[in-house]
């Protein structure tokens, strides 16, 4: 399975920029999307009920489809935590500020988890498996799961991504991670897994994804999954990780002692599905034949998201 | 009428969230669903809203509606026919 | 492979589990009524998260319902199940409102009270309403939710089936749970697609949905899954589809696009002719628009030969991320006890598409196979099809 496209809208200037995860710094304690121009993505008549999440996440499914020309992909699938949540809270004022009188509809007709994905299939005319899946940190990585099972059953291409926003309002990220240092941001990830082997070099594989939820010991977790992909810990170059807990980082540590660890949360800021920044960051890592970081060995990378302690997200990739 | 008419145009713009559209784009007596501004059906429950908690009118059903929601001139006509401080 | 239902849990307006259920749709005894509380027609779970707490000796915490009543099924469901490091087991749950159930009512309590403290509150997610329930059932390792408005459900369903046929796990509880919520209440009345007296679906005068709350769900398990536990199959679970409208956010397409895809490639993975089909279970919600387009779509697939059908939401509402699971009880229900289940509130059929759904309990010489359909929000829609064992 190849990953043929990938496109990304953070706080970093990652869309269309190939080669970021060169030029990337770490982010200050504040910070913002570095929004594109959406008009030229989306048309005024459907770019007028967007909020940021809806436009960041069709304009990387548009550049994703351009990157490929591969126009209706066999499935969308999309990793979500909290969904539209502009929507939710707009819609929660209005209620609140209601007289008694009608309510203006709009807000609440997306605010559904699902209108992310809903929506580019709108765009896309695209009639095909349409899934969102909605487990808080490991929301991305189970509709990558669901991505491979798609190429399994038959699909040629799949479109997958993530997106989550950013409604301090209604999520309290503080209260949920009982962390100090959290810079919470958010972003919109996409990427085309295919079966069909790129033209032109280096091609980057999709090999595997964990979804571990409740578990005790994220490091017997991380050595069953590499066990069961017949690999070993010398295998991984690079390990891309996002976490909020000392103790797991000091484990990770131990455990990959000579393997290049990098902090991605501190690249990506903090929201549920950065392990899809992650994934990004990584593809662009592996598509240089030297990186300015990490040098011109690596060619298998995983991306270890704990972001939340007692779930583990594992996707790894390889050259 | 005319300020009736101004003022409904910027509570579409606004509640509608029609981004590029200034009142002076949109023509009284044009449709407003179909061609030109593309609404649809949530749209047109936004009308209704609009009608009902600014201007203190109903729409009764779907048939009504569609008469009503025609352009800006045929709402504001049934602003000025259903509330006396319109007249 | 074959895939065995071993398990089913429910909890609607009409009954706390499938015993009481069953014994409501064959005496055609609606859940809904006219709620004190929200002058609305409503189908409300006749238990207080109190209670539920208390019946299973849960923490003193502020659960959220949604986690509480997919309990109560989920409980009902796993029955004596165990688990085994040998049999890989996995929960995917489904659920619209999640933790929004708590969050409005802290939001909501905020805007009265500055001095009110809410964001230590907020950390209720989709998918920590599902590890909650994880949690008690003992269930580590794939945990996932799915949300894809009042298809949610059956999509759940869906995915379960897809993780054993795709050999990653050998058992899965499946399933959904939505509890009211003055959101969900409020929103559909302002769309102006909300019946003020008990729904009618597919009926020609039918002027909208009835809301309701509740949970259901089923454990499916491969062979070898029951070589381990010893479990009595309920049912097959022989096909599936999920497919794209791609029409509109909210509206059907005239021509039932999605919905005839849906049907019609769950048959094919079933490998059964439209006519082998003994019953099919609506999503029918009793708005102008489904069922109207779902109507079409009956057509597009079985043609002049539409079998016996029915919604069952005049029983219980329309309990959205919770509607595709209990529809889907309620076809293993009438797989086993051999009949086709009423539409109430019936009375004439849609004039352009003349269907007629059933309107009485009745029992048939053999219900072998089932459909069950739930269509969302986003053009979201799902077909499965329920078999004999």
């Amino acid at each position: 399975m190849y990953i043929t496209a990938s496109s990304t809208i953070s706080h970093q200037p990652t869309f269309r920029n190939k080669g970021f995860s060169s030029e990337l710094i770490e982010l200050p304690q504040s910070s913002d999307v570095f929004h594109p121009d959406y008009a030229s993505f989306i048309p005024t008549v459907n770019r007028r009920r967007m909020s940021d999440v809806l436009k960041m996440a069709i304009t990387c499914t548009t550049d994703c489809i351009e990157q490929t020309g591969r126009k209706q992909p066999g499935a969308i699938i999309v990793g979500t935590s909290m969904g539209c949540n502009t929507f939710t809270k707009k819609f929660l004022d209005k209620i609140n500020a209601s007289k008694g009188g009608l309510l203006s509809p709009t807000s609440f007709t997306l605010s559904p988890h699902n209108t992310i994905a809903g929506q580019i299939s709108l765009l896309l005319g695209n009639h095909n498996y349409n899934m969102t899946h909605t487990q808080n940190s490991l929301s991305f990585e189970q509709a990558l799961i669901d991505a491979i099972m798609c190429i399994k059953d038959g699909c040629n291409t799949v479109l997958v991504g993530a997106a989550d926003e950013h409604e301090g309002g209604l999520y309290s990220m503080d209260a949920r991670l009982n962390s100090n240092d959290i810079h919470h941001t958010f972003g919109a990830s996409f990427f085309i897994i295919s079966t069909t082997k790129p033209n032109t070099p280096p091609s980057i594989k999709l090999i595997e994804v964990g979804s571990f939820g409740l578990m005790i010991d994220p490091i017997q977790s991380i050595n069953d999954f590499l066990n069961s992909n017949e690999l070993s810990v010398k295998d991984i170059d690079l390990v891309l990780y996002s976490n909020s807990h000392q103790n797991t980082l000091l484990e990770l540590s131990k455990f990959f002692k000579e393997t290049k660890l990098f902090d991605i949360q501190k690249i990506s800021g903090t929201y549920f599905t950065n392990s899809a920044f992650a994934m990004h960051f990584g593809v662009d890592v592996l598509l240089q034949k030297e990186h300015a970081f990490f040098g011109q060995n690596i060619k298998r990378v995983l991306i270890c998201n704990n972001l939340i302690s007692e779930n583990l997200g594992l996707i790894f990739l390889e050259k | 009428m005319e300020d009736l008419k101004n003022k409904l145009k910027e509570q579409i713009i606004q509640e509608l969230n029609l981004e590029d559209i200034r009142p002076e784009d949109i023509e009284n007596s044009d449709p407003l669903f179909g061609n030109g501004l593309q609404l649809d059906s949530i749209d047109a429950l936004e009308l209704v809203v609009i009608l009902e908690n600014n201007y203190d009118v109903r729409i009764p059903d779907e048939t009504v509606g569609k008469e009503v929601l025609y352009s800006i001139d045929t709402m504001a006509a049934y602003i000025v026919k259903n509330n006396p401080a319109y007249k | 492979m074959k895939l065995f239902v071993t398990g089913i849990g429910i909890v609607s307006a009409i009954g706390l589990n499938v015993e009481e259920n069953f014994h409501s749709l064959k005496l055609s005894t609606t859940g809904i009524s006219r709620s004190a509380g929200y002058d609305l027609m409503l189908g409300e779970v006749n238990l207080s998260n109190d209670a539920i707490i208390k019946k299973y000796d849960l923490p003193e915490e502020d659960f959220s319902r949604t986690s509480l009543l997919g309990l109560v099924a989920a409980k009902e469901a796993w029955g004596e199940h165990k688990i085994d490091t040998q049999n890989r087991t996995g929960l995917i749950s489904a659920t619209t409102v999640g933790g929004l159930d708590r969050m409005e009512k802290y939001y909501f309590r905020a805007q009265q009270d500055a001095s009110f403290n809410y964001l230590p509150h907020m950390t209720h997610d989709n998918g920590q309403t599902t590890e909650r329930i994880a949690k008690v059932l003992g269930i580590k390792g794939y945990i996932g939710t799915i949300s894809t408005a009042c298809s949610s459900g059956a999509n759940a369903i869906l995915q379960g089936a897809r993780f054993i046929e795709g050999g990653k796990l050998d058992r899965v509880i499946v399933g959904g749970t939505d509890p009211l919520s003055l959101f969900n209440i409020k929103g559909f009345s302002s769309l102006m697609i909300y019946d003020q007296n008990l729904c009618k679906p597919f009926d020609a005068s039918r002027n909208g949905l009835n809301l309701g709350e509740g949970a259901a769900f089923l454990v499916l398990e491969n062979e070898y899954s029951i070589s381990i536990t010893g479990s009595n199959p309920l049912c097959l679970l022989s096909g599936w589809n999920n497919s794209t409208d791609a029409f509109h956010q909210t509206a059907s397409s005239a021509d039932g696009k999605g919905a005839t895809l849906a049907m019609t490639k769950a048959l094919a993975k079933a490998k059964i002719p439209a006519q082998d089909i003994s019953y099919i279970n609506a999503h029918g919600t009793g708005t102008e628009n489904n069922d109207l387009s779902e109507s079409v779509a009956l057509i597009n697939v079985f043609g002049n030969h539409i079998p016996p059908f029915s919604s069952t939401k005049g029983f219980t509402g329309h309990t959205l991320g919770a509607a595709g699971a209990i529809e889907a009880v309620f076809c293993v229900l009438a797989i086993l006890s051999d009949s086709v289940l009423p539409n109430l509130n019936f009375s004439s059929p849609i004039k352009t598409t003349r269907l007629i759904p059933e309107t009485t309990f009745r029992s048939c010489t053999n219900v072998e196979h089932v459909l069950s359909n739930s269509f969302g929000f986003g053009g979201n829609c799902t077909s499965l099809i329920f078999s004999k064992a």
